[in-house]
């Protein structure tokens, strides 16, 4: 049996050659609309303003306007604050994707390896915290916030998104499986609990800590609600929030915009092409891309 | 005597274990009690209270005021029917769309990965981002236009995608579309994939044609995939705030798209009235709620497992 077949059962099930060929080419024309935006921010970036503007839209730029970029990082000021937008948005995601690894992982580690009185109950009440979204409780959190002096500082826009409850519900299930065994030789020998997380059961969790790192830098680095209410300032600002800002006030620089588009995209779409088995099927169902 | 040493030393160290299992959990607790608990619970208190934001006065109790006030504002209606629009004209092609592209990537058999990777990709930019892209897209010489135009083999009209109230809605609706497509197309593909193989053969033994296997053994094996899908689709739609707060912020009309998350928003950060944000939070929340206890029911019935 071939491959082919592996997940409609018998090869009787697949489609014939023909119909093959017409489903691909209709996935082809649909992929290439979903497409054309992300073409568009491309093309458009590279192209003078007056050009982008001119109707029909030609793909093809006469000529490279790197002023785009020069006025994009520049910004509305002409002080470069996009570039100290830029470096917060990496520190910021940067620094949320490693304290959710740590915390998530000791959390998980305890629910799935100690015991102790109240265990499910903590369990249960993290997990609870999963059915409460941001955005209902923006504004207590924002509260929250003023009260402890966190507007405009890094802090700020770190700690309220330290962790999360999924990153804890992830690690647990993961850690669940880590053999008890090894934990409890350590623990004979005499290793201490921190330094047994630290060298052992850390170490040994390699696919589920990137996961949960490459999935939370990116929903941080997405993350416009929150630094738009805690960063007035421009110099706390990150990127979504700083193309808002870019947005209402040089709308009519084309250019500029989709090269400011395109630059806070470059590191989602680096991840995204070296490391696309954990944005798209991380599991071994998908072995079927070879074929 | 001695298994009553050995007795006591086990209770010991069972004793210290607890102590770090308690200890490792206590940054989690504290984390989730500050800024999960202790936010949804003051989102709760302060919509019986009056409190401007940006005023040192303390909170005012008022009851049932801010509740009234709320449920008989007509802008208030008015972002509950931009975002009911909104949830349903997002979600519903979401669903048939991202089944319909799963179904024909699993049924030519080949380059999954490849294919995903290919429809995943807007959801990896931010949505600043995308919805910065769809508003040069949708301006008056944008490409839309010019698309439009040469479908309908017209020439120089403008569909005013940003600037009329009923297109500019159409307008999200496409951004989240296309962003999220991807993304419930993937999980669509995982439910099927994890069909077993095995309940086609035994299909094919019994006679089952290819027509009757996909009816009578995917579509039904896809239900419970079909409802997570559809919730978790609901979920995200009643979220949108990005694309709404920029197409507003640049010039486009606000009731069409004053959903409920801008509204809260708006509220709080331009009126500062507290109170009342608090209430629409405490709405919003109940439905999400809601939605969020079917999911887990739906999931819990699944027989394909994620």
């Amino acid at each position: 049996m071939t491959s082919k077949a592996m997940n409609l059962g018998s090869s009787k099930l697949l489609v014939s050659n023909g119909i093959d060929v017409i489903i691909r080419i209709f996935l082809f024309l649909f992929a290439v609309i979903v497409l054309v935006p992300l073409a568009f921010m491309l093309t458009a970036s590279f192209m003078p303003s007056s050009e982008i503007t001119q109707m029909p839209y030609r793909w093809i730029p006469s000529q490279i306007a790197w002023r785009n970029f020069y006025r994009a990082l520049a910004g509305n000021d002409g002080n470069f604050i996009y570039i100290r937008n830029i470096l917060n948005s990496l520190f910021v995601s940067v620094t949320v994707a490693f304290t959710t690894v740590i915390l998530s992982s000791i959390t998980g580690y305890s629910l799935a390896k100690f015991h102790f009185k109240g265990k499910n109950i903590v369990f249960m009440g993290i997990m609870m915290t999963m059915m409460i979204p941001f955005e209902p409780i923006m504004v207590p959190m924002y509260m929250v916030a003023l009260k402890l002096g966190m507007q405009n500082s890094y802090q700020g826009l770190i700690i309220p998104f330290m962790m999360n409850a999924f990153g804890v519900f992830l690690m647990r299930q993961y850690l669940q499986t880590f053999p008890t065994d090894i934990i409890d030789a350590a623990r004979i020998d005499g290793c201490s609990e921190p330094k047994i997380f630290r060298s052992i059961v850390l170490v040994n969790s390699g696919p589920a800590v990137a996961s949960l790192a490459i999935l939370t830098f990116r929903q941080q680095w997405d993350n416009l609600m929150w630094p738009l209410m805690i960063a007035q300032d421009k110099k706390f600002k990150t990127i979504p929030t700083y193309i808002v800002s870019f947005a209402e006030e040089k709308l009519s620089d084309e250019g500029a915009m989709m090269a400011a588009a395109l630059i806070a995209s470059i590191p989602v779409i680096i991840m995204f092409l070296t490391l696309s088995k954990y944005f798209v099927g991380g599991s071994s169902v998908y072995s079927s891309g070879k074929e | 005597m001695k298994t009553e040493q050995q007795g006591k030393k086990r209770r010991g160290v069972e004793q210290v274990q607890a102590r770090w299992g308690w200890y490792f959990v206590i940054p989690a607790i504290l984390f989730f009690a500050v800024f999960s608990f202790y936010p949804i619970l003051n989102a709760f208190t302060m919509s019986f209270f009056k409190k401007n934001m940006i005023s040192p006065l303390p909170p005012r109790f008022i009851g049932l005021g801010n509740y009234i006030f709320v449920l008989q504002s007509p802008d208030f209606w008015n972002s509950v029917r931009a975002t009911i629009v909104f949830t349903l004209g997002t979600f519903i092609p979401l669903v048939v769309a991202s089944l319909l592209i799963a179904l024909l990537i699993t049924l030519q058999g080949k380059n999954f990965r490849l294919w995903q990777l290919l429809y995943y990709s807007p959801a990896v930019l931010s949505s600043a981002v995308a919805a910065l892209i769809w508003m040069q897209i949708f301006t008056p010489t944008g490409i839309a236009n010019q698309v439009v135009n040469a479908l309908r083999h017209t020439s120089g009209v403008d569909m005013r995608w940003l600037s009329s109230g009923e297109m500019v809605q159409l307008s999200t609706m496409i951004v989240y579309f296309w962003k999220y497509i991807g993304y419930f197309t993937v999980l669509y593909i995982t439910g099927i994939t994890k069909i077993p193989p095995v309940i086609y053969e035994a299909a094919t033994i019994d006679g089952a044609s290819r027509g009757q296997a996909f009816f009578k053994i995917t579509l039904p094996l896809l239900k419970p995939t079909t409802a997570l899908v559809s919730i978790v689709a609901m979920l995200q739609c009643l979220k949108t705030f990005s694309t709404q707060f920029l197409f507003t912020q640049s010039g486009a009309p606000k009731a069409p798209i004053n959903v409920i998350t801008l509204n809260i928003y708006n509220t709080a950060l331009k009126d500062y009235n507290v109170g009342r944000a608090s209430v629409m939070s405490i709405l919003l929340f109940v439905t999400m709620l809601i939605l969020t206890i079917v999911q887990l029911k739906v999931s819990r019935s699944d027989d394909v497992t994620y």
